[in-house]
């Protein structure tokens, strides 16, 4: 036991000072990045260790939205946890309700039909685009153009429009429920995702035209932040950051759940790993989606939209369940442990951007602190998700 | 501006008449803070998507309405926008960023999380229940996250209370904070309405009105 | 590679491994003993190559007075699944670190030491991730108080 020492913060950073202290031409001094600081997306801190302007370490430190949502969810019925699973990742809020749903569906043999799936994929496919719309938004802004913020939201309004009507909320949806989804589709969605498949076709081209091939971008981009596939493996990274490091896995892929079986789409797959595949992932995959999207819109089958009763109180037979979806941050999975009452035992999410925030401790020693902001604005993270 | 608002006051009140001028020269403060509001960025969770970003974002447009110079630095700012939970762990730095702010300043707390602690209430170890619990509290913005049209309600509510409640004779004093909960049936366009009436209405001084009021 | 096959290798490299049943994917139960080693062959068994740590976790089994730890893996090579299990002490809950391993358990070992108090051997940077350094207790035990905790209304 004695030889198992736990230290704290300050403690690490002395240990920092101590690695290579004197070494350098320059002093190294240690700067707070956050909790409260405009390119950290929300109240992630970190602690760098600089030389001049070179970041040489990145200390980051956690917890400063950690709400114990684990702890709430052994109190909660399965469907209640729902909602809670809308406040992690509140851009991905349809997925991971999704991902609660699938783990109770397959554990209790609730069997849905097919339009309850279509359904879902359907409106999880259009958040990954707003998701994707606004992290687009938030990345030109976090490399100094404003334009692109105004661009993206412009167009992630008409998402939330769509999705509004249908569900009734603009981002903490809490729809897609165990046994189904909480209202059935409003008589335009089909109209209106069609008109907006239209509309944002040549949007999506101006984006290009407008960030993606600005030469400033590029190079601020190309070359920046490498992770390679094999410290993305190690480092349990998932979605756009794993893909663009050359991994293609892709849940909807490999484990298709939903209807994704039924809609043809490729995995983008990037090359080096850089903040350019990392960005170029995520715009290919905004393609992607209006193609499944398109495919699907036309072929939502008639059935029921709910297959249990809204209020009932599942219960779940004992064991260990899984479920995980493909976020549009990567694999979000939830694990229940039931003791066959309808509140788990033990419920643990696993969150994509947790083990994707990571990988900046790896890819950022060496670059600017203007380079750190690009590649945190890379990873796409979404801070109450990693604290859960 | 230190020197009108904190010494004048002292010096004017007891001449004849400078009750009067007094409460013009509030018309006049009251009109320039409520109009430039100038937020704090301060977004914890799902609050800041909609309550900063979305309505600073191109459709709903915050800028016409002279609150949209968001500010990274709390000494920069004077509205200081709670979107999202505060945890325990979050407390002393929001109590920090409250106080490197320079008076006058004022709290909206937008969401239940920042109201009451919203969904993270029972069995929870670590959201404070509520931001009041640590800093004072002007408007609280009700919602999960609040519409932006419903934050734009609550810059408005603001913009009342500054005009209406505050008197350079009285600096620092708490007004009693007030729920900016969404009237029926209101929308976007009555609420840009009305602030941009707020905004637009110059610097009315009605003398006589105004006096009785500064008294009460 | 099928479960049972999965399972049958598994065991073929630690006799001591058990089935663990009521899991919907293939599960063993192995002896806290054996971590280390055991991760690092089924990291590098080429059959296997469990690339991946998806996730670490632990379960509070507060009447048996055990925590039961759960290291989730995944091969991006085969795209098979392994739940592995581990079963400590509860009043003395010690293992190994496989963060040598697999660079992430790194971070997920500092958030099961802080929400269940699991200490890790020869683990590089041991502290807690989400709490406070000065935190009283392990939250995310079953017999957890806290003054703070308000208790739902019936």
């Amino acid at each position: 036991m004695s030889a198992i020492t736990v230290t704290s913060l300050d403690e690490r950073i002395r240990r920092s000072i101590g690695a290579d202290g004197g070494a350098s031409t320059t002093q190294e001094y240690f700067v707070n990045m956050g909790p409260q600081h405009p390119s950290t997306h929300g109240v992630l801190r970190l602690v760098l260790k600089l030389d001049g302007e070179n970041v040489r370490e990145v200390i980051p430190v956690l917890g400063y939205i950690h709400r114990g949502v684990e702890k709430m969810g052994e109190h909660l019925s399965y469907r209640q946890f729902v909602h809670l699973t809308d406040r992690l990742d509140y851009l991905s809020a349809l997925a991971n309700n999704w991902a609660v749903a699938k783990a109770v569906e397959k554990a209790a043999n609730i069997e849905t039909n097919e339009r309850i799936e279509t359904i879902r994929t359907i409106v999880a496919e259009l958040q990954r685009i707003a998701s994707h719309q606004l992290w687009w938004g938030v990345f030109g802004m976090d490399l100094g153009a404003f334009t692109p913020f105004l661009y993206g939201f412009r167009d992630r309004e008409k998402i939330s429009d769509i999705l509004e009507e249908t569900i009734g909320a603009r981002l903490t949806m809490n729809y897609i429920q165990p046994g189904g989804v909480m209202f059935d589709i409003h008589p335009d969605f089909q109209r209106k995702v069609k008109e907006f498949l239209t509309y944002f076709r040549p949007k999506l081209e101006e984006y290009e035209t407008l960030l993606t091939q600005n030469v400033i971008v590029q190079e601020r981009m190309r070359g920046v932040g490498v992770l390679t596939a094999e410290k993305a493996v190690s480092m349990g990274a998932t979605g756009p950051v794993l893909r663009a490091s050359g991994v293609a896995h892709d849940l909807r892929r490999s484990e298709p759940y939903g209807v994704y079986a039924k809609a043809a789409f490729d995995v983008p797959v990037g090359r080096n790993g850089d903040c350019w595949d990392r960005y170029w992932v995520r715009i290919e995959e905004i393609r992607q989606s209006m193609r499944i999207i398109e495919q699907l819109i036309d072929n939502i089958p008639e059935g029921k939209h709910l297959v249990v009763k809204p209020a009932v109180r599942t219960k779940v037979p004992e064991g260990i369940h899984y479920s995980q979806v493909e976020t549009a941050r990567g694999i979000f999975g939830v694990m229940l442990v039931s003791d066959g009452k309808d509140v788990p035992y033990r419920i643990h999410v696993r969150t994509p951007n947790f083990n994707n925030l990571w990988t900046v401790t790896e890819t950022a020693p060496g670059w600017r602190v203007a380079d750190l902001v690009t590649i945190i604005s890379s990873l796409d993270i979404v801070v109450p998700d990693i604290d859960r | 501006m230190g020197l009108i608002t904190e010494k004048l006051p002292g010096i004017i009140e007891p001449v004849p008449g400078g009750s009067v001028l007094l409460s013009s020269m509030d018309a006049v403060i009251n009109w320039a803070r409520s109009n430039s509001l100038w937020p704090l960025t301060f977004g914890t969770s799902c609050c800041a998507i909609e309550v900063m970003m979305a309505s600073g974002a191109a459709r709903h447009d915050l800028a016409r309405f002279g609150a949209e110079v968001t500010r990274p630095s709390p000494r920069q700012a004077d509205l200081l926008v709670i979107a999202g939970t505060i945890v325990r762990k979050m407390a002393p730095r929001l109590k920090l960023l409250y106080e490197q702010m320079a008076e006058p300043r004022y709290v909206i707390a937008t969401g239940s999380c920042a109201i009451s602690g919203g969904p993270f209430i029972y069995n929870n170890y670590s959201t404070v229940r509520g931001a009041d619990e640590i800093i004072p509290v002007d408007v609280y913005v009700p919602g999960c996250p609040p519409r932006p049209e419903g934050f734009f309600y609550g810059i408005l509510q603001l913009q009342r209370l500054i005009r209406e409640g505050e008197s350079i004779r009285r600096p620092g004093e708490r007004r009693k904070p007030v729920l900016a909960a969404l009237p029926a049936g209101i929308t976007l366009d009555q609420i840009q309405a009305e602030l941009r009436e707020l905004l637009e209405s110059k610097a009315q001084v009605k003398l006589g009105a105004s006096a009785t009021a500064g008294r009460g | 590679m099928e479960a049972n096959e999965l399972i049958s290798t598994v065991q073929s490299l630690e006799p001591a491994a058990t089935l663990r049943d009521k899991v919907d994917r293939p599960a063993m139960s192995v002896p806290k003993e054996s971590v280390p080693a055991l991760m690092r062959r089924l990291r590098d068994e080429p059959a296997l190559s469990f690339d991946m740590l998806c996730a670490h976790t632990a379960i509070d089994w507060h009447n048996e007075n055990r925590i039961e730890l759960v290291y989730q893996l995944y091969s991006t090579k085969h795209r098979h699944y392994l739940a592995v299990f581990v079963s400590l002490l509860r009043d003395m809950p010690v293992v190994t670190s496989v963060s040598d391993v697999w660079r992430i358990a790194e971070w997920q070992e500092r958030e099961v030491y802080d929400m269940f108090g699991v200490l890790y051997r020869s683990h590089p940077d041991l502290r807690r991730i989400l709490l406070d350094d000065d935190w009283k207790g392990f939250p995310l035990r079953k017999d957890y108080k806290d003054e703070f905790m308000l208790e739902a209304p019936k």
